[in-house]
């Protein structure tokens, strides 16, 4: 390995470690109920980092507090390596976000929505709005009021706004809440391409482990306020899954041969799909003796439902 | 300053800022429209009680008359269409959800609640102008000029002022009346930022400048005790610059008052505004 090459992949290690969002034992209370207890997240630059939780984990209020919109009752948020609280005006000049739905002015058009919020950033020129627009699919609807919008394309609005001023990390909060199917996948086949593309960091919260594991290169998990897990989503899910599904032909020869295996184990059969215990890192494995025998698989995928991590999680079987 | 005029777009490009407006130029045409048809009836009852001391020649019932004789009316409704527009100026932005988006901008809190009270003096102050228009200019064209003949303030008696003075005492009763408005503009922003919807500092603003009004008017001597620290005692303070001569010394008194009032008002909802929890 060439020295140029040796210390481009010592920057961009460097790079993709920098710290760019830390939260220091931040906690919430309302009343007698504390909503957030001692969390520490850890983001990277870069990162599509997926905040999972379910309702009423806390996620919102982390979101909330951490864009200003709630104080903490303890710890600190530090983002850019600079403590927010001190440095508010600098910080958000490099963060944007959506906080639960997004909410717009109604009784104007989307561009003016636009020029509006980018403006209180630093001054936004025409073209700015229309490239952020475009990139969302809402060129064509600029000048409509928002009041015409359908769900979806306000979400895809609160996306623009959040891109207008290009920051350099977008706080999403269950960004793809309330969308049809098509919607989802294009809001997150546009939060893939921002973080590929535009080299943006991107914190995104959602109580669907499918969704964080589509998107998200790592994640945290989050309930009863408290932090349960943090990590790289491939280690995190990879470690967790062990119970699957197969649908395979001939089913016999198929649960002859996984029972026969030390570290499988069939725990139920069902309308022709069997349902097994796998001991970790063998997936892979299991489908390649399945194929050496001459058996067909149609599917082959984990359970891993977030209640099923959750539980894992929760009731200390994970080795996480 | 670019927050104050963003603030000023989005608030007039909402039809409820026209709502005020259109009330009072419906109002106000409306009844100069009645007074001149009924001129003869009204100056019959206006002489009623001075004939027999005074000899009163020239045009009366005219368009300075007509107009301090409106703002006499108006001055418990004009609070009203103030609140409208003043009270949902923050909870507003709660309502619609909108308050998410702002506050995670640059500008501080700070930075937005003085650019949103500024725009409510602003509206305030355009709303007493307009009423000023509104009276004057369809009065004098209707009634025509004259000298301004009302009763005298707080006195059983007539004050007679020259049509030379009436445009530079009304230019100062406006401006008097601006300054009162403000006070009840800074209350409904004061509970616009306690809020989260707008319904509650509309009607709040109300209740407060009537129970002030009604306290104030009650001829029992405790509540006279009370009347001092009323700022709806002071709120009537523009009627004083149609004197004869002009109480300087009280104006100035009351517009100290009025004035100390809305700074305190706008001061408590700075502070509360900037560590509230923004929960909606």
């Amino acid at each position: 390995m060439g020295l140029e090459v040796f210390w481009g992949h010592v920057m961009e290690e460097s790079f993709r470690k920098e710290v760019v969002l830390r939260t220091n034992g931040l906690s919430k209370r309302f009343a007698k109920r504390s909503a957030v207890k001692d969390l520490n997240l850890e983001v990277h630059r870069g990162d599509v980092f997926g905040f999972l939780g379910p309702n009423g984990a806390g996620k919102s209020t982390t979101i909330r507090m951490i864009l200003t919109l709630l104080r903490p009752t303890a710890g600190s948020v530090e983002i850019f390596g600079k403590d927010l609280r001190e440095n508010r005006r600098s910080v958000l000049s490099r963060v944007c976000g959506i906080v639960e739905k997004p909410d717009f002015y109604l009784y104007l058009s989307a561009y003016k929505n636009l020029d509006i919020l980018g403006s209180m950033t630093r001054r936004i020129r025409r073209n700015e709005i229309m490239e952020a627009l475009d990139a969302v699919g809402l060129k064509s609807r600029a000048f409509e009021k928002v009041k015409t919008f359908s769900h979806g394309m306000k979400q895809r609005l609160g996306i623009a706004q959040a891109l207008l001023t290009k920051p350099e990390l977008i706080i999403l909060d269950e960004p793809t809440s309330g969308l049809d199917p098509q919607g989802m996948k294009e809001v997150r086949e546009l939060i893939k391409r921002l973080s590929v593309e535009s080299q943006m960091t991107i914190f995104l919260s959602s109580h669907l482990l499918s969704e964080v594991e589509l998107v998200a290169t790592r994640m945290a998990v989050i309930n009863h306020g408290e932090l349960m897990v943090q990590g790289d989503v491939s280690e995190l899910l990879g470690r967790e899954a062990t119970e699957y599904s197969i649908q395979a032909s001939p089913l016999d020869a198929a649960i002859e041969l996984i029972d026969s295996l030390p570290w499988a184990e069939v725990t139920s059969t069902e309308n022709g799909k069997i349902e097994l215990h796998l001991t970790p890192g063998h997936a892979s494995e299991l489908t390649r003796l399945l194929v050496t025998h001459g058996i067909d698989v149609f599917s082959f995928y984990p359970h891993r439902t977030l209640e099923d991590f959750f539980l894992r999680i929760t009731e200390g079987t994970s080795e996480i | 300053m670019r927050l104050f005029w963003l603030e000023i777009y989005k608030t007039f490009s909402r039809w409820r800022t026209y709502i005020g407006f259109g009330f009072i130029a419906l109002i106000v045409i409306l009844t100069e429209v009645v007074m001149k048809l009924s001129a003869v009836e009204i100056m019959n009852r206006m002489m009623r009680s001075t004939q027999k001391d005074f000899l009163i020649f020239g045009n009366v019932l005219n368009g300075w008359f007509v107009t301090a004789f409106i703002m006499n009316t108006l001055h418990i409704h004009i609070p009203f269409l103030i609140a409208l527009v003043a009270g949902d100026m923050v909870s507003g932005e709660a309502t619609s959800g909108t308050v998410r988006f702002l506050l995670i901008r640059p500008p501080s809190r700070y930075k937005i609640i003085a650019a949103k009270y500024v725009t409510t003096l602003f509206y305030t102050t355009g709303l007493v102008i307009f009423l000023g228009i509104v009276c004057i200019l369809p009065g004098l064209a209707l009634f025509g000029s004259g000298d301004l003949i009302m009763h005298h303030f707080g006195k059983f008696g007539i004050v007679f002022i020259p049509e030379v003075e009436i445009p530079v005492r009304m230019l100062f009763a406006f401006m008097a009346a601006i300054w009162s408005m403000t006070a009840v503009a800074s209350i409904a922003f004061l509970l616009s930022t306690l809020v989260e919807n707008s319904i509650g500092p509309i009607i709040g603003t109300m209740a407060v400048v009537i129970v002030f009004l009604v306290i104030g008017n009650f001829p029992f001597d405790f509540f006279g005790t009370l009347k001092p620290y009323l700022f709806t005692t002071y709120m009537v303070f523009w009627q004083r610059f149609l004197d004869d001569p002009i109480p300087w010394q009280e104006i100035a008194k009351s517009a100290a008052i009025l004035g100390l009032h809305s700074l305190g008002l706008f001061f408590i909802a700075f502070g509360a505004y900037a560590r509230k929890d923004v929960k909606s």
